[in-house]
């Protein structure tokens, strides 16, 4: 009968250091260093799982200033970026942010915008010929020799990469890539690019939720505009914590 | 005492200074006239406020700092809490994995877009040549309606065999475009010399080999095969053993 008191008042107290410390553990789970680390593990998990995979992908690596197109965790082609900026969509002034921790997953499907169109020959074989024996052989006309990639693809500038979850990939050509462009279209483009940033922050069209914009060498940005694998995947590593 | 009249004097030219206060005083009131219609501040002011909400619309950047100045700094080596020591074990344990998936030995690079081909070993290019993939092009069977695409296909692969001398049996299209006859007799498809001296095959059919029409290096002329020149295909059959990876973008 002596022991209930103790009981209850053990029960009452034992409670009171866990009560105490949950906090504490709180508080050392949250700090800014493990916080970091969270972040960092989340997106190396992201890309292992994208190196895992057989699809392409391309790497951005904010804080080296590079761009590199992967497939299984290899850089098939790298390229270095002038500028690299994060952007979100501003209605009156007032930011839609995307969340914390945005950039730690990966994003896919990418596909280009304006799409590159690939116009192929199509050619219809002669009906079989039938040489006698001894007779000359008639050569076939040789097959048109397809364009280069230069001379298929005009390459705008910008274009975006736009992902499945919102997110998109502009680049744009660093120098001369309008050195052929008048006055009067330079004001065109730049309208253009106005209307079209006005209409994608309201939401109209595809729904984005963050840009990131690269600038790139032209020829850099040329290339990987004629050369990017359909249905790229993309993981975004060292952006400075928002 | 006659007082002689005064002169006549014509109208008095204006000032040229009274002339512009003039017209200064009546373009402010036809000014006032205008700001003090109700109409007419409603709509500068509706101007205004469109042209606020526009300029507050549309895309805020945020640039990241330039190489070197990176701000983000590396957790320290003996982390604080039991938490981060366990992410920090396992960040490295992620980076490892990463790195491993670099080929240690020789590796082939081949852009089919611009026609590159590069043979590395680590991040180093041991060698870079012109090659020619495939042409896109689609042949279409005049009477047995089969199609061929001619592309390269993308992805990895690994090169499965090697061969000197290679003989090229040819396909059914190699005919069709030709406007030959498929021959009954296996032995009829074999050709010689066409492939070059090595080739390299990387699975279904896909091999790198030689050419006859070097001068087309650069450009997109094969039915789906990679073709190099002589000499790079020479490096190439002699660096890269069997297993070596392929990948094709």
């Amino acid at each position: 009968m002596r022991l209930r008191p103790l009981a209850l008042a053990a029960a009452l107290l034992l409670p009171m250091p866990a009560y105490g410390a949950a906090p504490v553990a709180l508080e050392k789970a949250n700090d800014p260093e493990t916080a970091r680390l969270r972040s960092q593990v989340e997106r190396l998990r992201a890309e292992r799982d994208l190196a895992s995979g057989k699809g392409f992908y391309l790497r951005l690596d904010a804080s080296r200033y590079r761009l590199a197109l992967m497939l299984e965790g290899v850089a098939l082609d790298d390229y270095a970026a002038s500028a690299v900026e994060w952007g979100v969509p501003e209605v009156l002034f007032v930011n839609r942010h995307p969340g914390a921790d945005w950039d730690t997953r990966a994003f896919s499907k990418g596909r280009l915008e304006p799409p590159r169109e690939r116009d192929r020959v199509e050619l219809v074989a002669p009906p079989p010929v039938v040489v006698a024996p001894g007779a000359p052989t008639p050569e076939p006309s040789p097959p048109p020799i397809p364009k280069s990639a230069e001379e298929s693809y005009s390459v705008p500038s910008p274009y975006r990469i736009e992902f499945a979850e919102g997110v998109s990939l502009e680049v744009r050509a660093k120098g001369d890539a309008r050195r052929n462009r008048s006055l009067f279209q330079r004001f065109g483009d730049a309208l253009g690019l106005r209307l079209s940033d006005l209409g994608t922050a309201v939401g109209l069209g595809a729904r984005e939720r963050v840009r990131l914009r690269v600038t790139l060498e032209a020829e850099d940005a040329a290339s990987l505009y004629r050369s990017l694998p359909p249905d790229v995947g993309l993981v975004v590593t060292g952006l400075p914590e928002s | 005492m006659s007082a002689e009249p005064p002169p006549e004097r014509g109208p008095a030219a204006p000032a040229p200074a009274g002339r512009a206060a003039r017209v200064a005083a009546r373009v402010v009131g036809v000014g006032r006239d205008l700001v003090g219609r109700r109409r007419v501040q409603v709509a500068s002011g509706a101007v205004l406020l469109l042209l606020l909400a526009l300029a507050g619309t549309g895309w805020d950047y945020r640039e990241a700092p330039p190489p070197g100045e990176d701000l983000s700094v590396s957790p320290p080596a003996r982390p604080s809490t039991r938490e981060a020591a366990r992410l920090l074990a396992e960040r490295q344990r992620l980076e490892t994995t990463l790195r491993r998936k670099v080929p240690r030995g020789p590796w082939i690079v081949i852009d089919q877009t611009h026609n590159r081909f590069r043979l590395m070993r680590g991040d180093d290019t041991l060698l870079e040549a012109p090659c020619s993939a495939g042409s896109g092009m689609v042949l279409k069977e005049g009477t047995g309606g089969r199609v061929w695409v001619f592309d390269t296909p993308r992805g990895r692969f690994e090169v499965l065999s090697k061969l000197a001398n290679p003989v090229w049996r040819k396909p059914d299209w190699a005919f069709v475009e030709e406007g030959e006859p498929i021959p009954k007799d296996p032995g009829d498809r074999l050709e010689y010399g066409s492939l070059g001296e090595y080739a390299l095959y990387f699975g279904n059919g896909y091999m790198i080999h030689g050419t006859l029409y070097e001068r087309l290096l650069g450009r997109p002329v094969s039915h789906g095969c990679v073709r190099l020149g002589r000499d790079p295909l020479r490096e190439v059959y002699r660096q890269a053993p069997v297993g070596t990876p392929v990948y094709i973008y």
